[in-house]
């Protein structure tokens, strides 16, 4: 018993709590700080612009509404992933983690087919000051996105060795879960005052 | 199977199951299914755009609270986040405060022709090049 409460023990820190969760939040509230500049920019930058194209002439609202449900769902697989995890369901974990980095792989493929139109009309990084926020800010989200498939891809291939994700596979699952619902809060955000608003 | 009983007991004690999680999921996509409603509704910038951010908060605060079980967890972690959250909010109203329309622009000021081509916006910024 003693034992295992040292066991335990070594990960929390004098507050109570894990360290790793800490520390992820920690890092998810430094993120806000880094998305917050990057969104205020766009909002002063994008009615800047000297040329067109402008926001107006590009937007496909029912393409980009299409790829926020499909995050949306990513993110009901990625609770089921954490719930599987954290109730001994090994199955529903592996096949949820899966479900996640294809639906994650599927919102990259629509954010790079969106930048790719948006090319072939003439709108690239050095266009406008609407363009160069833009793909800063959407190309910044996208990277995150990328990072979280490969980082659910290493959970997906880690657990199915032999020994799996170890004792801890509760607390790896929820940390990298965290990781991507705050992917998907910060594309609500985008989504609304990006997209929706004119 | 000993390291799957291990993980039972590791739960980090949200009591939403699968079913919870469904009824958020729907209730989130009908939010976005609103959100999408009222921007194409016609409604005055005025109306609309306070309610489309209020959608979107609730959609944030709910996702944080349930789907990253915030509300289950250590306040300590609330604390975290809200710091890093309010931060945030902060310096976009900050910035958004001095630069939003800023008078003082010369395009903000509109007193410039229009301009076409990436000559044309160089030069704008930079100045023409006797000031240079």
């Amino acid at each position: 018993m003693a034992a295992s409460e040292a066991a335990h023990g070594e990960h929390h820190a004098s507050a109570g709590v894990d360290n790793r969760l800490l520390l992820m939040w920690i890092f998810l509230a430094s993120e806000c700080l880094f998305f917050g500049s990057l969104i205020s920019t766009y909002l002063i930058f994008k009615g800047e612009s000297l040329v067109r194209p402008l926001p107006d002439d590009l937007f496909d609202i029912p393409l980009t509404s299409t790829s926020t449900f499909v995050l949306l769902i990513s993110s009901f697989t990625m609770v089921l992933a954490v719930h599987g995890a954290q109730h001994a369901l090994p199955k529903m974990m592996k096949l949820s983690l899966l479900a996640t980095i294809l639906l994650g792989l599927v919102f990259l493929g629509f954010q790079v087919y969106e930048f790719r139109t948006f090319g072939q009309e003439g709108l690239n990084l050095s266009t406008n000051q609407f363009g160069a926020s833009f793909f800063v800010l959407t190309g910044f989200h996208g990277t995150h996105v990328g990072v979280g498939v490969l980082y659910l891809s290493s959970m997906l291939f880690g657990s199915m060795r032999r020994n799996g994700l170890g004792k801890d596979v509760g607390t790896h699952l929820e940390i990298a879960g965290l990781y991507w619902h705050f992917v998907d809060i910060v594309w609500i955000v985008i989504f609304t005052v990006i997209y929706l608003i004119p | 199977m000993a390291s799957n009983a291990h993980a039972a007991e590791e739960s980090h004690g949200s009591p939403l199951g699968p079913k919870q999680y469904i009824q958020i999921t729907i209730g989130l996509g009908i939010i976005t299914a609103v959100e999408l409603a009222v921007s194409y509704a016609g409604l005055a910038t005025a109306v609309f755009v306070p309610i489309l951010i209020i959608l979107s908060g609730v959609k944030f605060a709910v996702v944080v609270a349930l789907f990253m079980h915030l509300r289950f967890e250590s306040r300590l972690f609330t604390q975290m986040f809200l710091f890093g959250l309010v931060l945030a909010s902060a310096i976009l109203i900050s910035l958004l405060a001095v630069f939003w329309n800023d008078p003082s622009d010369a395009l903000g000021g509109g007193e410039l022709p229009p301009l076409e081509g990436h000559g044309a916006a160089h030069q704008l910024f930079l100045g023409a090049p006797d000031q240079l």
